[in-house]
């Protein structure tokens, strides 16, 4: 199964969470906010949602800025 | 005394606000925060990288100082809502530095672009804060858009070319009645100082802080200045003559 994350394309092996995949890249959710198909995914809804094929999704940060 | 200054309602400490890009290290942008007394800090969003370990800047900003997410990379009104909504999702409060640039070379922004997403944020409760080029019809249309401020640009980001459309920026300060925040260009505490003198609310610089040798001095440099030149408003300095007036007595000479 195949998913966009951060415009990268990845291929999932199985049934995947979006919490496994903050895990698996060891993101603290707290720093993040996820964006699901164009849509701002809050962080309590981290755990139901399951990708699917052709999911995009973006994973953003805050950082130095002026 | 300086008079205290008021954005969206809120009392803001420090008429220096300072940007948080460029710095060598989080460590030294948090101390080049507290050396400042900044009270308005700008952040910007990014896709992370997961092999780059990045630190979370927040944990580096002084908890009492207002976060204020930029909207950089937007090159026009919908990239900038989709940021300032995902900023606000991030936790960090209203406040939002609406930015949208189309051009390159000299990051000159869109007015057209940001007017829009200034009426469409400010309906969303944002409490908006456009970076845009210094023009009077333009401010007024921001303004009835919900603007809290203006924030017209000195001079092209990073050239440290100081008030390069100072008069722009005066007839904004005469003629609008929100705060005017000049941000972008600022590159000398002279320039923050000339812009305070001017009657500037307030002031934003990041790069010639952060890119200085001693970023943690150069903000406090910067934030004097702002201190200064804004006391140098408030206290209605006389008129620049073409003349010498003498400042000692020109009575009882001894002669």
């Amino acid at each position: 199964m195949k998913a966009r994350v951060n415009g990268e394309e990845v291929l999932l092996t199985e049934e995947t969470s979006m919490a496994a995949i903050i895990a698996r890249r060891k993101i603290n959710p707290q720093a993040v906010v996820v964006e699901y198909n164009g849509v701002i995914l809050t962080r309590e809804k981290f755990d139901s949602v399951v990708l699917k094929e052709n999911d995009a999704l973006e994973i953003v940060a805050f950082v130095g800025g002026g | 005394m300086e008079t205290q200054l008021i954005i969206a309602g809120q009392q803001i400490r420090s008429r220096f606000f300072l940007g948080t890009g460029k710095f060598a290290s989080y460590q030294i942008m948090k101390q080049a925060i507290i050396s400042s007394g900044a009270h308005i800090v700008t952040v910007a969003l990014r896709r992370i990288d997961p092999q780059a370990k990045e630190e979370n800047i927040l944990e580096y900003i002084p908890k009492d100082c207002i976060v204020m997410a930029n909207t950089s990379g937007a090159r026009n009104a919908e990239e900038a809502i989709r940021i300032a909504r995902l900023a606000r999702a991030l936790g960090c409060g209203r406040w939002i530095k609406i930015e949208v640039i189309p051009d390159n070379k000299y990051l000159l922004p869109d007015n057209a672009q940001t007017i829009y997403a200034a009426e469409v944020l400010a309906k969303e409760g944002f409490i908006v804060m456009p970076y845009v080029n210094p023009d009077l019809a333009d401010a007024r249309r921001l303004r009835d858009a919900g603007a809290a401020s203006i924030m017209p640009l000195g001079a092209p980001i990073g050239t440290n070319k100081g008030l390069a459309l100072r008069e722009l920026i005066k007839i904004l300060i005469e003629e609008i009645e929100l705060p005017i925040v000049v941000d972008a260009g600022i590159g000398r505490p002279s320039h923050a100082a000339q812009a305070m003198e001017i009657g500037a609310a307030a002031v934003l610089v990041n790069t010639a802080v952060a890119t200085s040798d001693d970023p943690v001095s150069a903000a406090r440099a910067f934030s004097l200045a702002v201190e200064a030149g804004r006391l140098a408003f408030e206290s209605g300095l006389s008129p620049i003559r073409e003349s010498a007036q003498a400042s000692s007595p020109l009575t009882g000479f001894l002669r």
